[in-house]
Parts: C-alpha cells; structure tokens; sequence
C-alpha cells in the first residue's frame, strides 16, 4: 500500500492534502498554521490554540463542546503546539471514527470537518474578548504543562542544554513560549493573535480516512479561497561554537544526566535530512549503534545513551543517564565514537544495516495516520519535502563517502551535567 | 492442525487460531494492505511470580528476576539478537510487565528471517556468570532512571499503600540488591517452567499469510512436552495498607495516584466485568462527567486528570490520576461522590453516552499492527477471543453496570499517593 498524500493548493500559502484510505477505522483532519517563531508571539499562538478547542460560538463552554464530541463516538479535538525548526505550528486536529463504523450510519465525517471549521472560524468570542473562564482555565493548565517538562529528568536536561546552546537563537523560545509570557498574555493580544494567524501564516489542511475530501474542504476552502498570503520565511542562523561550554548544574537525583550539543551541517535539501538519520542512525541510534555498542555493551556505563539529529535546524544531541562518578569516563566514550565516525571509521555493514532501519522506519510509518501526518509536518518547512517512499528510496543511494564528509561538520558545541546524588 | 477462523462480521475483521504441536499457540493476522508485520510473542510469566510452583517444586526467586532473564534471553552464544535483526532492518524491542513478557519486533521486509530470529532468541537461552555480571551495571542505570521517574514512582507508592503482599507492590526490575542475588540457574529455571511453550503465545499481525507463517513455525520450534506451572500468591487482606503516602521528589507539579481497593480475587476479571467497570468510570469520572466539571472549574485537575481499572493476578482496583495543586482535596471530593454514586447508581442517558464513546474508543485498537498483536497476546492469556468484544459490548445494560458497581469503589477502602516538590 503506497499511502501518499495528494497536494492541492487552495491558494497561495494555503495547500489542503488528502490521503484516501480505508485500511483505518479512524479518521484524522487537521489544520496546520505556521509561523516564524518569536519571544513576543509565541506564548499567545500557543495559548490560543488551546483556548480555540474548548468553545465556540455553537458550543459556548467546556462541556457542550465535549458532550457533543462524546456523542460522536468520543471524537478527539486536540491542539499540538510543536517548533519545526525556527518556525512555531499551531495544529488543530479532529479524529473520529470512519463513517463505515457508525452504529447508525452517522456520516461522523461530515460533522467532524464542520466542527473544525467552526472552531477555526466562529470562536466564542463577544465584544471582541474571548470567554474570561475559557482563557484562565487554558493559561493554568498551560503553565502546569510548562512546569511539568521540569519533572521528567530526561527531557528537562536536554531541553537546557538546548536553550544555553542556542540562547541568542530562535531555536531556544519554547513551543509555548516562556512561563512568565504565558502568564502575561492580554485578551486583545489573543484575539489579534487569532486575526493575524487566519490572514498570515502557512496553512496546511490534511485529511486522511475515506471521507469525502470535497466535503472536508468546503468549509476551509470557502473562507482561505480569497485570502492568499505570502508565509514569512526566516534565515537559518549558521552558527559555530569558538570553544566548547562547559555547564553543570544540580538535583536530589539518582542518576545524572549527561547531554552533549553539537552543531552540524543543515540544508532545507530534504535529502540532507535522510543523509544526517543514516548518520544519526551509525553513531546512536539504534540497538547495533556505536554508542550503543560501546558506552552500553561494552563499558556497562548505561541504560540508554542515544544520538538524534534535527534535521531542520543542523543540531545533533546525545544524551545519557549515568552514575554521577561516570560523567567524565561516559564524556570521554561518546567523544571516541564520534571522532571514530569523523575518521571515516565506518564498516560496510554499520551503514547498511543504517540503511535498513531507516528505510524501516520510513516504510513502517505509512501504516499510522498520525505518523503520516507528523512526517508530512516534519519536512513540510523543506525546498522538496520527500514522501516516505521517496525517503526511503533516498537512504538506499547515501554513500559512506557523504557520511563522513557530514560527519567532519560535526562541531561540539555545549556538554550539559545535570548532577544527582 | 486444526486453525480456527475468528471473525468479527460487525467490523470485517479476522483472525485465525491455532495450536502448534510445538505447544505454541497462535493468533495470525494477515491484513495485506498494510506495509508492515508485528510480530510478539509472549509468555505469562512478569515480576509478580516470584513465587511459583514448577513439576511439583516450589521456587523463590529474587525482585526483578523476570526482567533480568528479559535482558539475557537477547544473548546467545553466536551473538545478541540485536545484530542479527540489524541485518533485516525489524525494529526490535522487549517489555517485562507484571504478569507477562514479551519479545516483539516490527518489519516492512525480510519477515521471514525476521520471525527466525525471534524464535531463536526464545529457543537459545544462554546464561553464564559472565553474561550475568556484564547486565548488573546496565539494569541498575534503568532500575536508577525508573528512581528518579515522578510518573513510576507515583504509581509504584500507591501499589505499596494498597497492597500489603500481593507482588505487585515490588518494582518490576527489583532493586539493585535483588538482582545482585541473580544466577545462571535461577534463570534456567524460570526459562525451563514459563518460557515451554504451553505457557506461550505468539501474535503475528500485518502483511503476512497463514501459510507462511505456518511453515516457519514447523521449520523453527522445538517440541516441548507440559509442564506444570502455578504462582503462588500470598493471602491479601481487604483493607488498604494505607490512606496516604507521600514522596518528595524535585518537581514543580504535583502528581497523585488515588485507588481504590476492591476484594481481590485469585481469577482474572471477566471481559465483561471489566468493560463495565470501564462505562462507569466514564460516567461517572470522564470529561462530560458533573464530577469532572467540579473539579475542573474549582482549578483542582487539568486535562491529564484520568481514571483505569487495574487489575491482575489478586489484584484490583480503580485508579484516578492527575496533577494537582491540593491533591487531598481531590481525594475527598471523589470520596463523596462516590458514596453520592452508590445512592443513584448511573443514570441511562449518562449510560448511553459513555456505551457509545467507549465504543470509538474500544474499535481504534484496530489501527495499529503492534498494538493489535498486544491485544491478541492478552485476550488469549485471558481465555478470551477479541472478536467477541464488540458483541459482547453492544449487548451491555446499564443494569449490568450498577450491578458491578456494588462491588466497586469503596469510599473508605482507599490510598492517596502524591508525589511533590520540597516548596511547601
């Protein structure tokens, strides 16, 4: 099955892609909107996206809202806030079941895409204020979000290794922005968020499931039709580090955590985003991986220890979880690995088997709607965003002459300890 | 061999059934549109028996013991199972669970070598002092991560506030003095009792065909004879441990875990206990709910608040769980309306509502190849068939649901656990 998605534009900066399919007894619609991020939007697009799902003019609170969603089979109305890159996207997205499952023959579907259009469009809002109640229960829960990235240790000591390795950057403002931004948000800074949002940014409506994508359109198409717009792009920020950064901070943990940055090559060529997963893939990303393989298996220095690449902003991360004693020793191990792959020190079958799990992972995702959806967002910010199958086609022709010439870009930028007991 | 067609008319799905002379039972699901295969095969043995009966023997076995053996069973002599799936490019991995193991990986080609390797790993157990010691330093990183994990050590409290012997108040990788205890032939005993594989069952779901299956299975497995194998659980009394316990832990948010302890039995829960118990908590506790809506406009909970039925091997309870700026109020207004709840038992239109979300909820499991195998695994461990749930599910009434109720939700029979920063 060659799930794809079939691009249409609705106008300029407006692009609706459709996946028919029927292997799935859910369906999923979403819009898309998408900005350059900034310190002094992005707490309120954020906020915004969450204050939209929970009323509108229809449905006027919490409650009417979902007792309408629970009577269609518990349909899904959620929003996602996520950074492609320098860029903050804004979705809003329904998934219910596929019209063929109803007891009753209800065409869910239909109802779905209405509901989404009514959310993007006829938000609750009176003398030009969203509701009060809605936006203090949307600004708490926000924050509490905010502040619970804190407690999983993991994440938390990866993200501060971002924001001090890219302080000066787009790329270190929040998806949500910041704590105290969120606190401040105005209700007019909302509602002109919402205005502008609607005139201004990339829109990308998606649709996958059997439903009628005619249908599913009507409604966005009728208001984007006569409104293009000309998306704001950003320059990628090339930077190098002059010396590596050194941070460590501390916490009544029972294992430290240790998180390397390192800066590496970044082209908006999809294909180069291909190229640094295979890369990623060599050095720590899989079972067989050289870190893996060596901090792992061989030195018993961990549990986990993983490389990841962003391929829309050129950062490759690897992070730990370590006994405090080991934090050097560990340092030390990935170090030899990376410097092993920018010496060319790459078998046959380290990156064939790269190739395989990569063009597995490729290939396996077309078989989840969401996966679909996110890999279409993930390359969406590219020149020539490749499909699955195109990607996967990709990773069988890279060459291990071009992993070690991304490899020898890889710059280490900033080593961050977060230091337990 | 005798395969049974298992189908769902009402969803237009099917499954076959059989019983390899091998002693493996297995479920294949072929669904030729998709790309992928998930394969899982799994074994009902978790960190719960740690105390069993094998051939008329009884064994005691360290915290952690079901976990480590997990780990180990990926060594064999010729190499570890991670780089012989490294050649077909199957996304491998492996889970230990209180009541079951399983071994899984998913494909888009190579299946065949693919599911070669799976069995060989469950056929080749292969356990030195050696291997053994290398793992300590590994599992007492994962045993340390889990440690400092809010969401774990939340749940793992609340196990130990409301159980006092069942085992599933232990850690499921134990402690880093357990495993220390660990040997070679306490891990060949346990393999030689549950991993034969009349304690197994293997789920095969995605681009596959019976046949194909079929033929790997008879080129592949051994034939193992019975054996007799029985856990052994400790009484456990009624009441809770506990009303309350608490951990302090560097986080900004306050979790709690709330349960409520029902008499536990030595059977499993039926299916339709179990999705009984599942409309009511929505009905009662789901996002429509008055008690949600309480909660929620007096700022007590935010979206992640949410409630399950966890229940297993003498073990059950209703489990609410959230964040929570004052969680001991949360607890107390659950309380009264549970005891408001024993009064009015549920209404039929709440009923109805909550029968027909629970209904999208319990179809969406069809929309994932590795989820599906999962959900194989534990209906066939259950003596269950998981075509018949949505039959079964359509014939509910909201009299079935009070009625279990009356053995639910014991306002007092309760444990808090919360899990805080130091500010306060």
């Amino acid at each position: 099955m060659m799930a794809e998605f079939i691009k249409n534009s609705v106008c300029e900066g407006v692009t609706f892609s459709y996946m028919a399919e029927t292997r799935f007894k859910n369906s999923r619609q979403g819009v898309t909107l998408i900005v350059p991020i900034s310190r002094e939007t992005a707490a309120a697009n954020a906020l915004l996206s969450c204050v939209l799902t929970r009323s509108c003019k229809k449905y006027p609170d919490f409650y009417s809202l979902n007792r309408k969603l629970n009577s269609m089979y518990g349909a899904a109305l959620f929003p996602s806030v996520r950074r492609i890159g320098d860029y903050q996207a804004l979705t809003i997205a329904v998934s219910g079941l596929d019209d063929r499952y109803t007891l009753d023959n209800e065409k869910i579907s239909a109802q779905l895409a209405e509901l989404l259009s009514m959310i993007m469009f006829e938000p609750n809002i009176v003398d030009g204020h969203f509701n009060d109640e809605d936006i203090e229960q949307e600004r708490r829960q926000l924050i509490e979000s905010i502040d619970a990235e804190f407690s999983e240790k993991r994440t938390y000591a990866i993200r501060r290794c971002v924001n001090i390795m890219c302080a000066d950057e787009r790329y270190s403002i929040g998806r949500y922005g910041s704590r105290d931004d969120v606190k401040a948000v105005t209700h007019k800074q909302l509602t002109d968020a919402w205005e502008k949002l609607l005139k201004e940014a990339q829109v990308e409506l998606t649709l996958v499931g059997s439903a009628d994508p005619e249908y599913a359109l009507k409604g966005f198409s009728e208001y984007f039709g006569n409104s293009p717009r000309k998306p704001k792009r950003v320059a990628p920020q090339d930077v190098h580090p002059t010396q590596v950064r050194h941070i460590t901070e501390t916490e009544e943990l029972s294992q430290s955590k240790l998180v390397m940055g390192f800066r590496c090559a970044y082209s908006d060529d999809d294909v180069m985003t291909i190229e640094s997963s295979i890369l990623s893939s060599i050095l720590g990303g899989m079972p067989t991986s050289k870190l893996f393989t060596n901090v792992r298996e061989k030195q018993s220095l961990c549990y986990y220890c993983t490389s990841s690449i962003d391929g829309n902003k050129g950062i490759m991360l690897i992070d730990s979880g370590v006994e405090t004693d080991n934090l050097e020793k560990t340092e030390k191990a990935i170090l030899e690995q990376v410097d092993m792959l920018k010496r060319g020190n790459i078998s046959d079958s380290e990156l064939e088997d790269a190739k395989l799990a990569v063009k597995n992972s490729f290939k396996s995702l077309m078989d989840s709607p969401s996966a679909m959806q996110a890999d279409y967002l993930g390359s969406i910010m590219k020149k020539n965003p490749l499909s699955p199958l195109e990607a996967a086609q990709v990773a069988d022709s890279v060459t291990k002459e071009r992993i070690i010439e991304l490899s020898q870009k890889i710059e280490l930028d900033t080593v961050f300890s977060l230091v337990g007991n | 061999m005798d395969i049974q067609k298992i189908e769902s008319k009402r969803l237009g799905e099917c499954y076959y059934r059989l019983a390899h002379p091998s002693g493996l039972k297995v479920l294949i699901y072929p669904r030729e549109n998709f790309n992928s295969v998930s394969a899982v095969i799994g074994t009902n043995f978790g960190s719960v028996y740690s105390r069993f009966v094998f051939n008329g023997k009884e064994v005691k076995v360290p915290d952690g013991t079901a976990h480590y053996l997990e780990h180990k069973l990926f060594e064999s002599e010729d190499g570890d199972a991670f780089s012989k799936y490294a050649k077909t490019g199957a996304s491998a991995n492996a889970f230990t669970s209180f009541d079951k193991t399983c071994y899984l990986f998913s494909c888009t080609d190579k299946f065949k070598e693919s599911l070669e390797i799976l069995l060989d790993l469950v056929q080749t157990p292969y356990f030195t002092e050696e291997t053994i010691a290398k793992e300590q330093g590994i599992i007492s990183q994962e045993i340390k991560m889990y440690d400092d994990s809010p969401d774990w050590r939340v749940m793992m409290n609340l196990s130990q506030g409301m159980y006092h012997n069942n085992p599933i108040n232990i850690d499921i990788a134990g402690s880093v003095e357990t495993i220390a205890e660990i040997t070679p032939e306490i891990l060949y005993e346990c393999y030689n009792s549950y991993y034969n594989f009349h304690n197994m069952v293997l789920a095969v779901v995605g681009k596959i065909t019976v046949d194909e299956v079929v033929g790997i299975l008879d080129e592949k497995l051994r034939h193992d004879e019975p054996v007799e194998t029985k856990i052994l659980l400790p009484e456990e009394p009624y009441e809770v441990v506990k009303n309350y316990v608490e951990q302090i832990m560097p986080v900004s948010v306050t979790q709690f875990e709330l349960g409520f302890k029902e008499a536990g039995k030595e059977e499993r829960v039926t299916l339709k206990q179990g999705l009984c118990t599942n409309i009511m908590l929505e009905a009662f506790a789901g996002d429509c709910s008055p008690l949600y809506r309480e909660l929620l406009d007096e700022k007590l909970i935010n979206y992640s608040f949410g409630s399950e039925y966890s229940s297993g091997l003498g073990y059950r309870g209703v489990i609410f769980s959230g964040e929570s700026s004052d969680p001991k109020a949360v607890c107390e207004k659950i309380r009264k309306a549970i005891v408001k709840l024993h009064e009015t038992g549920i209404s039929s239109e709440d009923f109805e509502v909550a029968k027909k979300l629970m209904y999208g909820k319990l179809i969406s499991v069809y929309d994932s190849n590795f989820g599906l195998a999962v959900s194989l695994i534990n209906s066939e461990f259950r003596n269950e068939d998981l075509m018949s749930v949505p039959e079964l599910f359509m014939s509910l009434t909201v009299d079935d649901v009070n009625e279990r109720l009356k053995e639910q939700l014991d306002p007092d029979n309760y444990c808090l656990s919360v899990v805080r920063g130091d500010s306060e």
